[in-house]
Parts: structure tokens; sequence; C-alpha cells
């Protein structure tokens, strides 16, 4: 229930309070990044602030670096954990900074401030298997200059990040053509199956000491450091001026071996984060902060209500909105020539960066998935509005005409209904797809079925992968059958007949 | 109670009809015939407003016809097309009543007029349940006929409404229009290629041509005093079996 009460609180609160007025007993509001130790340090941020006190919640594993940088500088989040390295070269990346009062500076032009390390040092590294650095005796990344035959698989946000491959590429001089994007959690599967021979990775990931790999040492010192720390707003300590303190007591007291010991508590003993984090504050701090255990049927039950929620409000808007466009467009074939390209042009755009242009105007959680989906439902619904009320024979259009019946009594009594089939058929579509669509939903906090897959992804937990992609398999089956049972129910038998008799 | 003043009309810079001008007398048959593309149908979509004339004007009972009157002035006309123009959604009865429902029109006056129309087009009861796609083709121009005779309309505009027929069929509608038309005494415009029925149904006739009218007059007329020796070629080219037997023996 979680993030279903974090979004109802986004949109309602959205279009009637401006975001710079702000609550002082509101809840404050902390972001996680989508890999396991940013969801470990946002609970552990979260525990530490409630056990004292404070109302605070966790929107967990939301995405990437831009995504959070842009929710907290908007006054989406109050706080999220992020690494120094980042900082400079991702999101300070246009600016001059050579010490670390210049990265505070420079923070602080966007109104965000930043505690002292945590402790440890999450940087980059570059792993292969044991096999492979035998094979090619690979020891330090400049051992790869020798070998332009292997093959990379990097992150995505390494491939194109300020301070990832190209760059590392242009200190070492690398030779390997080779190089592909793919998700972290999938790129030790790639490197065990096989079909890559390198990866990026951190080095506080649990997975090395359980993969056994080798870690190529970092011999002309490329890599900066990656110290964890606490971004948050500053106007965060006009409300709640003491926060500080309790932000600053967790700088320093996570060292490089407690942090692999709590990834790998995650990723390969199947605890939860919010379990991992508790002991950690219970050992550090001696407090013993609540956390919510939910079962599974729970779970299903909030991704269940938060998944249909997102479908069906965005679908509802779409059809209210597709069927006049169509109707309109129908009536002149130029206009409807424009209207199709305008909503096929939207249904090109790719859905991650749908969702991220819409982070500045709506922030994140429900809102922007939701207008996401509205745009993404419009297509399938005007191309059949518009192609259902076209394909009208003329025979039937004149005689309606000729009977006297008024425009507006012609669109009603005779065009949609012997257009109803078309149109439900496209409302169809757009539901199916709307079904599928809605699990991109939890890369933006609005919840529903994508939350159990990507924590699936993200800890390899394949029944957690199906929690998600079960119901949502089932949800497109019913809407599939429900839009069949109402054609048959409310589609004119008249019509039904003239299909049987052309198929 | 049809006036048509120097009527053109083009399509895309063609114009198909030429400067015409037609009176249609009321109680009167006319039938419009040509060969195809002579502008017959587009004649007859001009007179209910279905196409505007880009010049010249026309006028229904005195009036003369506008885009602000022609809704209304189609209600008191009927109109029949070639395949019905049924709409298949909606089953015969609901075809025929749809008009008067929705001029709220009283409830019993509705179906009495059915039971009326019944008896003058003799389509049994059972078969109004039906929709269209489940109507043979003579049933549904039977149904039509009755749809467009529903709000007894003092015009009656029929474009070839026996042309999709089989023979028999066409034979038996054809009469049955002949008395049906002289039992109520409308006035009617009917569209047809087929100068057997011009000859059965019509009181007058119109050949067309190239978007001129050549001639309008009597079948006897026609024959006798012909306006055009093209008047003349079109009724002899329609032959009929048995003369065409004639030919052979001869």
């Amino acid at each position: 229930m979680k993030n279903l009460n974090l979004y109802l609180i986004l949109i309602l609160s959205f279009p009637f309070t401006p975001p710079a007025q702000a609550d002082p007993t509101s809840e404050i509001r902390i972001g996680s990044k989508k890999f396991t130790e940013s969801v470990i340090l946002g609970e552990a941020i979260t525990q530490h602030l409630q056990v004292n006190g404070f109302k605070a919640s966790h929107m967990d594993q939301l995405g990437g670096t831009r995504l959070l940088w842009k929710a907290l500088v908007q006054d989406e989040l109050d706080i999220y954990p992020d690494y120094t390295g980042t900082i400079l070269y991702e999101i300070l990346q246009d600016e001059e900074i050579s010490s670390n009062a210049d990265i505070q500076v420079a923070l602080a032009q966007h109104g965000v401030s930043i505690t002292d390390p945590l402790g440890f040092n999450n940087t980059y590294a570059l792993g292969v298997t044991p096999q492979t650095a035998e094979q090619f005796s690979l020891k330090a990344i400049s051992d790869l200059r020798q070998h332009p035959e292997l093959r990379f698989g990097f992150t995505n946000e390494f491939m194109d990040r300020e301070d990832g491959w190209p760059s590392l590429r242009d200190h070492y001089q690398l030779p390997q053509t080779a190089v592909r994007g793919l998700d972290h959690d999938l790129a030790y599967k790639g490197l065990q199956a096989g079909s890559i021979d390198l990866i990026d990775l951190y080095s506080t990931d649990a997975e090395i000491a359980y993969y056994q790999l080798s870690i190529l040492q970092d011999d002309e010192s490329y890599f900066p450091d990656y110290r964890a720390v606490i971004l948050y707003r500053t106007d965060l300590l006009d409300r709640v001026p003491s926060i500080q303190t309790y932000l600053n007591q967790l700088a320093g007291v996570i060292s490089e071996t407690e942090m692999i010991d709590m990834n790998s508590q995650v990723k390969l003993e199947g605890r939860s984060e919010a379990e991992v984090a508790q002991s950690f504050l219970s050992l550090k701090f001696n407090t013993l902060s609540e956390i919510v255990v939910s079962s599974r049927w729970d779970r299903i039950i909030s991704t269940t209500s938060e998944h249909l929620f997102l479908v069906c409000l965005s679908l509802g808007a779409a059809i209210l909105v597709a069927i006049p466009l169509g109707i309109w467009g129908a009536r002149n074939a130029t206009l409807g020539q424009v209207i199709l390209s305008i909503v096929g042009i939207i249904q090109t755009i790719p859905s991650l960066a749908l969702l991220v242009f819409m982070i500045p105007l709506l922030g994140i959680g429900g809102p922007p998935a939701l207008v996401a989906l509205f745009l993404y439902s419009l297509l399938p619904i005007v191309r059949n509005t518009l192609s259902g009320l076209t394909g009208i024979s003329i025979d039937v259009q004149e005689s309606a005409r000729a009977l006297g019946l008024p425009a507006p009594a012609r669109l009603k009594m005779i065009e949609l209904p012997l257009a109803a089939r078309s149109i439900l058929a496209g409302i169809k579509t757009s539901a199916v797809i709307n079904v599928g669509t809605a699990t991109l939903g939890a890369l933006i906090g609005a919840g529903g079925y994508g939350q159990p897959i990507l924590t699936g992804i993200r800890l390899d937990d394949t029944s957690l992968i199906l929690e998600g992609a079960i119901p949502a398999a089932i949800l497109a089956l019913l809407v599939q059958w429900s839009f069949d049972l109402a054609e048959r129910t409310f589609l004119s038998p008249g019509l039904q007949m003239k299909q049987e008799s052309t198929s | 109670m049809i006036r048509l003043k120097d009527i053109s009309k083009s399509f895309d810079g063609n114009e198909v009809i030429h400067d015409l001008s037609l009176e249609v007398p009321q109680g009167k048959t006319v039938v419009l015939i040509g060969p195809s593309g002579c502008g017959k149908s587009t004649l007859l979509r001009l007179m209910v407003g279905l196409l505007w004339p880009d010049r010249g004007n026309i006028s229904l009972f005195r009036e003369n016809l506008t885009k602000n009157n022609v809704e209304i002035l189609r209600q008191q006309v009927g109109f029949v097309l070639q395949d019905g123009g049924l709409f298949p959604h909606m089953t015969a009865l609901q075809n025929i009543r749809l008009m008067a429902d929705f001029l709220n029109h009283d409830h019993d006056a509705t179906n009495n007029r059915i039971t009326e129309l019944h008896e003058l087009t003799h389509i049994p009861k059972e078969l109004l349940k039906r929709y269209p796609s489940e109507l043979s083709g003579g049933q549904v121009q039977r149904i039509a006929l009755m749809r467009a005779l529903m709000l007894d309309p003092q015009i009656l505009f029929l474009d070839e409404p026996l042309g999709a027929l089989d023979p028999l069929n066409r034979v038996s509608l054809q009469d049955e229009m002949k008395t049906i038309f002289n039992q109520l005494g409308k006035t009617v415009v009917l569209v047809t290629h087929d100068m057997g029925e011009a000859a059965s149904l019509a009181d007058l006739i119109v050949i067309m041509k190239d978007g001129y009218l050549l001639q309008y007059d009597t079948l006897s007329t026609l024959s006798t005093d012909p306006a055009d020796p093209f008047v003349t070629e079109f009724i002899n080219a329609q032959r009929k079996p048995w003369q065409q037997l004639e030919d052979q023996i001869k």
C-alpha cells in the first residue's frame, strides 16, 4: 500500500499545492535508484529518520541518476543517496570543480546540500571470470590493449556517462569494438553464459564474491572515487532544521566490507532491504525501527489496485479524448491525416524517454505514468474511430441525410453505432497495450505490476518476477475477454450477422 | 411541386449538368432516364440537397431549397436508393420507425401507419423483426419504400430502386410500385436506365444525355415526335426478347 498511498498523495496534492510551500509536518520523501545498494541506503536513511520521530517515506528503485536528480531539484523528493563520482562527472559535468568546497557551492546553486561521505567507496571496476583472466593473462585494465577480440557488456548508464566507457577507452587507448549496453543484473548472467567477456561493476557488488570474479586493477588510475553521500534539498532544513544532525549521524559509519555484506544479504540470502537496513541500524545506533513485512498476497492486492488505477484512469481519459478526435478527423480528410500523424509520432517516443520528459512538468509517481499511458492509448482508438466512420457505405450515409436527420442525430443514431465494432476493437487494442506498458510505471514510482518485476530482475528472483508478470498476463487476458463479451452484448446483432456472412 | 431553374453542377472542374431546367407537376410520376453518366442520379441528388448546384436554384413545394431548410424539407420527402440504404444495425421495423420516433410522433399513430404500409407493400409482419442482412433484395426494397412512405411525404424520390433485383422480382415489384403510386397520388421522381420500367411507371419521361435534358414528354410523344435522333435511338435500343426472335425470323 506504501506506493499507492504515496501517489494518491502526489495526485491529490499535485494540482492544489504549489511545491514551494512545504508543510513542516509533511512527510520527508526519500528516493533511491534502482539498484540494491541504493535501495538499502534509502531504506537505512528512511528508518533512521523514522526511529528518530520524523515522518519519512521511501520511494524505492525509482530509476537512474538523472531521474532522481531531477526529482530532487523539482521538489518531488527531499533526500536520496548518491556517489561523489556521479555528482562530479554526471550531475555537475558542465561545471568547473576542483575541490570538495566547489561541489558544495555548485550543488547549492541547485538548492541541494550534501552530507559527509558515509564511509565506503563504491567505484566502478571492470571484472572478468577467473577463466578469462587466466586465458588472456589479464591483471590490469592496460592488459586489455593486447586483446581487441574481447566482448564488453556495460550498463547503459556506463555506456554514455561522462566518466564511463568513452573516456575510459580514450584514457587506456582500448581497441575493443564489440561493446554493448545492457542491464547490470543481466550482465552477470551474460558473463556466466559466456556471451560477453568483461563487464563493468561496482566495487561493493555482492556478486563479485559470489561469482568469484577477477577485478582488473585500475593501473593508470582512471576511475575516480565513488564515495556514498546523502543529497538533500537545502530548504528541507527550513522545514525540519534538526534533520541535518540525523543525516550526518550516518556519515562515516558504513565500511566497504559492511556494504558488501549488506548487498549480499539482499542479493544472495534473499533478505529484504528493509530488514538488512534495520539490522545494520540496530547494530550501529542500538535502535529498532519498525518495518512492515507484507505477504505475497498483500503485495499482489496492492500492485493490482495500483495497476488497475493506472490502466483504468489513463484508458478512460484516452477514450474520452480519442473518440472525439477520430470523429473530427473523419469529417475532413486532411485534418484526419494531421491528427493521425501526431498521435502516431507520440506512439514512437520510447516510454522511458517520455517518462523522463514529464518529470519537470508532473514530477514522479502516478501523474507522469498516467499521462504517458494516456498518450500511448490514443493511437489505436483514434485510428479505429476514424476508419470505422469513414468506412460506412455511401448508401447508408446518403440515406441518413436524405431522411432529414440532423448531423448530431446521424452521428449518434447511425454513424457511431455502425463504427462501434471498429471503435471497440481500437479500445481493446489500447487496453491490452496499456496493461503491458503500465508495468513501466514502476520506474517512476507509480507502482503496479512493474514493481515486483523490477525488483525480481534486480535480485535475480524469478518468483518475484512472476509475481508481477503472471497477474499482468492474466489482466491482459481478462481485458481481452471482457471486450469480446462487450462486443457480443452491445453490438447490434445486425452487424454481427453481417460479419459472419462475409467471413 | 419541384422546380429546377438553370442548374449547373461540376465535379473537380468537369461540368456534369449543363444549365438544366425542369418542372415536376404535382401527383405525376416523372422518370429520369439516360445512359450511364448522363447525370440523372446527380440531378436526383440535387433535388434533395444531397448535392448543391454551382449555379441556378431548386425549389420544393414552392420553397427555395437552402442549407437552412434542407433538413425540414427532406423530412417531407421520401428517398429510396438502389440498395435500399437501410441501416444494417437496425431491424426492418426500427428502420421504418426511425424518423417517426425521432420526431416524437404519437406512438399509436405510428403503429397504425405501419399497418397501412403493410397492406400497401405486402410485407409479412414477422419480416419486420429481421435485420437487413437477413432479407432478400426485393424485401429490402419494400422495407426501404415503407421507410420512405412512413411520414406520408408529398414527394417520393427513387434512385434505380429496382436496379439490383433479379428480373422476376423486378417485374413484380415494378407492378406493385405502379399500383402504390396510382393509389397514393404522390409526386414521384424515379431514376432508371431501363426503358421498359420507364414505360410502365412514367406519366412523363426525361431523356438525358451528357448532362443535357434532350426531351421531357410523354412516352407517346417521345416516340412520335422525338426532339433528337438520340431519343429514338435510346427508345429503340432496349429490345425485348420476342423482338429479337422476330428479327432472327426475318
